[in-house]
């Protein structure tokens, strides 16, 4: 033991009195302070698809080609038979975690803190949808933004409390306020980038108008959670009469149901593919065309593979995928952002258009174009997936399951140039 | 009142139901069947192919061949291990929203069930992050609203893992209120004592130890940020009692922290001293306390880990340590048998916090069970330190369970395929 140890000492010695003498040499070569190389590189807003290196310098992407030299790099990370991508943007999350005993996802223990579930399947930027309102918004910066790695922003919600309760607080119509909400949405405009309206169970358009008013005021877009109304508010008039273009419609693949006592049955979400004749029904391809954005949101009860598989299978792909995080969905069929894309993948979704829903799409719905992509000067919000071949199988938020051959497994995620996830150890030094 | 007539009808209606559901209970009675898995329960030394019956939420029988007609459910797990479910005797899971706090209450903590099912883990010790005073909230926020199992080690400081300089108040080191809490109030969640993040001497471990010997439980030590360092071989052996637990083994902080392992890397003679005598020593990997250079020496002279665990908490989770099926992943591939590592992180700590139910697959346990499989290819797997060590198999938790229910299931093996006739019904 002693003379390895020994050995091994001098060894280091020498190495790195090496490795100080080259960079006194090389210090003007090596501007790159990372290189991700060999990877095949997925950029939707860039229209790049193909192998090439990523560099990053100074927290920024500061050069994406083919063939950049390891030799102008620090540090290189061989990425060969990987995907690299922009960070995941995952617009509706349920991250204002606190310990508020009755507050649901406004302060509450329903939701999570982020950083437990990004990093590691390549998420850099999460949206919470609707967890605060006006009234708490200040505390959710302080709680959540403020404190976490990941880039934090939400959508307010129309209701003052934010989710503090679907029963009470999110039924309270005189605590939705068109101009109140948006005013504050525009006083905190760094971290407000949209407006959520969600749960609402009366049977009347007034809380959909006000998102929509307070939308106006504060120029971002509204994402819809078409609630729990019995007898539904018919989804075609949500789409094409309440909602303007680049507003969303979130849990885009569900489906719920009930029976009345006489066996009839009761939708409370209209579905986006007709149950009975297996069809996209005629009105959401209208709304696609109008603008309308379509949302994945999944969640522990909001993806249903009997609307997911036919929707697909006639083209009607999601314009963006999102997780619905939240106790309830993560050891479900959700999981995390990469089982929910490996799932469309399975739905053959191709792997370009899954990354796109992930990263520029969700970037542009929310009018923060900075994000979501590796041009130069960027942001270094990069993810590097390995796309894993095998016998893999996936369930949908009523436990049914399908079997795929792919799985996306988040490798390595750098956020703001710095790596803070990796899987495998492919940016770590040797030990021995 | 009752005439002989109506109780004669009672008891031969009563007479016949019995009967009758002794005859479908014979064809259905299992809830669930993990059909085909290989077994590992080191308590009950099984390490064989066999069926694990699951009814009412707890172990119903474990055998070979136990036939799927006789299950409601049944679960195909061939290739799969099956182990009692993990418990994970190190983390931090006082999660909330103190800015001011580090761990007791604050955002240095993790909501437990966010990282356990996905690992296999169904029991969680807390280490220390409530004292006294906060352990009340910690049930209220964390304990209670958890389907994870948590159990706690009571901090010796009445506030827990408040902040650094809040640890170093010898007058809140109170072994009588530490053990009333234990022995008076909640015997069923608090297991044993925590000393750590002290710079002074001995004063800490002593009366925490004391508080252990009023409550009789267990005392983990984090022995560490002594400027110099303190002896560990006072602490093994004129501290500490047998079944006492000394964490971070594998830590390097050469400074500040003695090492098991001298600079040569050869373990300490002590050490294994200590470790006959009844000393547990615990991995407690966490954000800096697992070093390559300590562990691989050490698990290739044969002193192994009597429990592997993770110290979860928001600066370990994205870093080297990731989730405890990751850090049993290491040992696999560091020298110990799949069956070491289970023995490790099932049984061992079960006996260690004195809760010999948990930990097993015996027949009338309750159910919580975990599926593993061993992936075969090219892993790496990073320190504390981010030095890498390249890795051939890697554990991933296929199916959780938790008082006989599915709570994780990884890649929907006990999902209806959902254009079978029954689910389109």
């Amino acid at each position: 033991m002693r003379t390895y140890f020994f050995k091994k000492r001098n060894q280091l010695f020498s190495v790195s009195t090496a490795i100080c003498l080259f960079f006194a040499s090389a210090a003007n070569a090596q501007e790159i302070d990372l290189l991700l190389k060999g990877g095949h590189v997925i950029d939707a807003k860039n229209k790049i698809n193909s192998k090439m290196d990523v560099a990053v310098k100074n927290g920024k992407v500061f050069r994406v080609a083919a063939d950049i030299p390891a030799s102008s790099a620090k540090k290189t990370v061989d990425v060969s038979g990987l995907y690299v991508t922009p960070g995941m943007i995952d617009i509706h999350g349920h991250v204002f975690h606190g310990t508020q005993p009755d507050n649901y996802l406004s302060d509450g223990l329903l939701a999570l803190p982020p950083d437990g579930f990004t990093f590691r399947s390549g998420v850099t930027t999460v949206v919470d949808a609707g967890g605060p309102g006006w009234r708490n918004i200040d505390v959710f910066r302080k709680n959540i933004v403020e404190p976490s790695k990941t880039r934090v922003l939400a959508f307010m919600n129309i209701v003052g409390h934010g989710m503090r309760g679907i029963e009470a607080y999110e039924q309270d119509e005189a605590d939705m306020d068109a101009k109140l909400t948006g005013a504050i949405a525009l006083k905190h405009k760094d971290i407000v980038v949209g407006i959520k309206l969600a749960h609402y169970i009366g049977h009347d358009w007034d809380p959909t108008d006000k998102a929509v008013a307070a939308g106006n005021i504060a120029k971002i877009p509204v994402m819809v959670d078409f609630g729990k109304a019995l007898p539904p508010l018919p989804l075609e008039d949500l789409l094409l009469k309440h909602l303007r273009p680049g507003d969303i419609l979130t849990h885009a693949y569900r489906y719920d149901q009930e029976f009345d006592k006489n066996g009839k049955m009761l939708e409370h979400k209209q579905a986006i593919v007709d149950v009975k004749t297996k069809k996209v029904k005629p009105f959401v391809w209208e709304a696609r065309k109008k603008g309308l954005i379509f949302d994945v949101g999944h969640g522990g009860g909001s993806f249903m593979w009997s609307q997911a598989v036919p929707a697909m299978q006639q083209g009607f792909q999601p314009d963006v995928l999102s997780s619905d995080l939240h106790t309830g969905s993560m050891n479900a069929g959700f999981k995390d952002m990469a089982n929910l894309a490996s799932k469309f993948l399975v739905l053959g979704m191709p792997l370009a258009d899954v990354i796109a829903a992930s990263t520029w799409n969700p970037a542009k719905v929310i009018q923060r174009t900075d994000l979501g992509n590796l041009s130069e000067g960027s942001g270094a919000d990069i993810a590097v997936f390995r796309l894993r071949e095998g016998d893999f199988g996936y369930i949908d938020a009523n436990g049914m399951a399908i079997r795929g051959k792919h799985k996306l497994e988040a490798e390595l995620t750098l956020r703001d140039g710095k790596v803070v996830w990796d899987l495998n150890a492919l940016s770590a030094p040797i030990a021995k | 009142m009752r005439n002989s007539k109506t109780q004669f009808t009672r008891l031969s209606l009563l007479s016949f139901l019995l009967v009758f559901s002794s005859i479908t209970l014979s064809a259905q009675e299992i809830d669930l069947l993990l059909k085909g898995g290989q077994v590992i329960d080191p308590k009950n030394k099984i390490n064989a192919k066999m069926d694990v019956a699951i009814k009412d939420g707890k172990i119903f029988r474990v055998a070979a061949n136990i036939p799927s007609n006789s299950a409601k459910k049944t679960v195909d797990v061939n290739g799969l291990y099956v182990t009692p479910g993990i418990i994970d005797m190190h983390a931090h899971v006082f999660q909330g929203n103190d800015l001011g706090s580090y761990i007791a209450n604050g955002q240095t903590a993790v909501p437990a069930d966010a990282f356990t099912f996905r690992a296999g883990v169904t029991t969680v010790v807390d280490a220390g992050s409530s004292g006294w005073r906060n352990f009340r909230q910690f049930k209220a926020q964390s304990i209670d609203r958890s389907q994870t199992r948590i159990l706690a080690l009571l901090n010796i400081t009445g506030n827990g893992m408040y902040g650094r300089f809040e640890e170093q108040d010898k007058t809140d080191f109170n072994p009588e209120m530490t053990s009333y809490m234990i022995t008076k109030l909640f015997p069923k969640y608090i297991v044993g004592i925590k000393a750590a993040h002290y710079w002074g001497d001995f004063t800490q471990v002593d009366r925490a130890i004391e508080a252990g010997k009023l409550a009789n439980v267990p005392v983990m030590v984090d022995f560490g940020e002594h400027q110099p360092t303190n002896s560990i071989k006072s602490l093994f052996l004129e501290h500490m009692r047998p079944g006492d637990i000394f964490t971070h083994t594998f830590a390097y902080g050469p400074n500040d922290r003695e090492t098991v392992a001298d600079a040569k890397g050869t373990v300490k003679p002590f050490v294994f001293e200590a470790q006959k005598r009844g000393i547990i020593f615990d991995v407690g990997h966490g954000g800096g306390a697992f070093f390559w250079r300590q562990a691989i020496p050490s698990i290739q002279q044969g002193f192994k880990p009597n429990v592997i665990s993770t110290d979860l908490h928001s600066d370990s989770m994205n870093g080297g340590m990731k989730d405890m099926a990751n850090v049993m992943s290491k040992f696999l591939n560091i020298g110990l048998t799949l069956e070491e590592v289970i023995e490790r992180s099932t049984v061992n700590p079960a006996n260690v916090i004195k809760r010999p139910e948990l930990g097993n697959l015996s027949v009338g346990a309750e159910a919580d069970v975990a599926v593993f499989s061993v992936k075969k290819g090219d892993f790496g797997f990073t320190d504390v330190r981010r030095y890498v060590l390249k890795g051939t198999q890697k554990m991933d938790a296929e199916l959780t369970i938790r008082a006989g229910k599915i709570v994780w299931d990884l890649n929907g093996v006990s999902g209806m395929a959902w254009d079978s006739p029954e689910a389109l019904k």
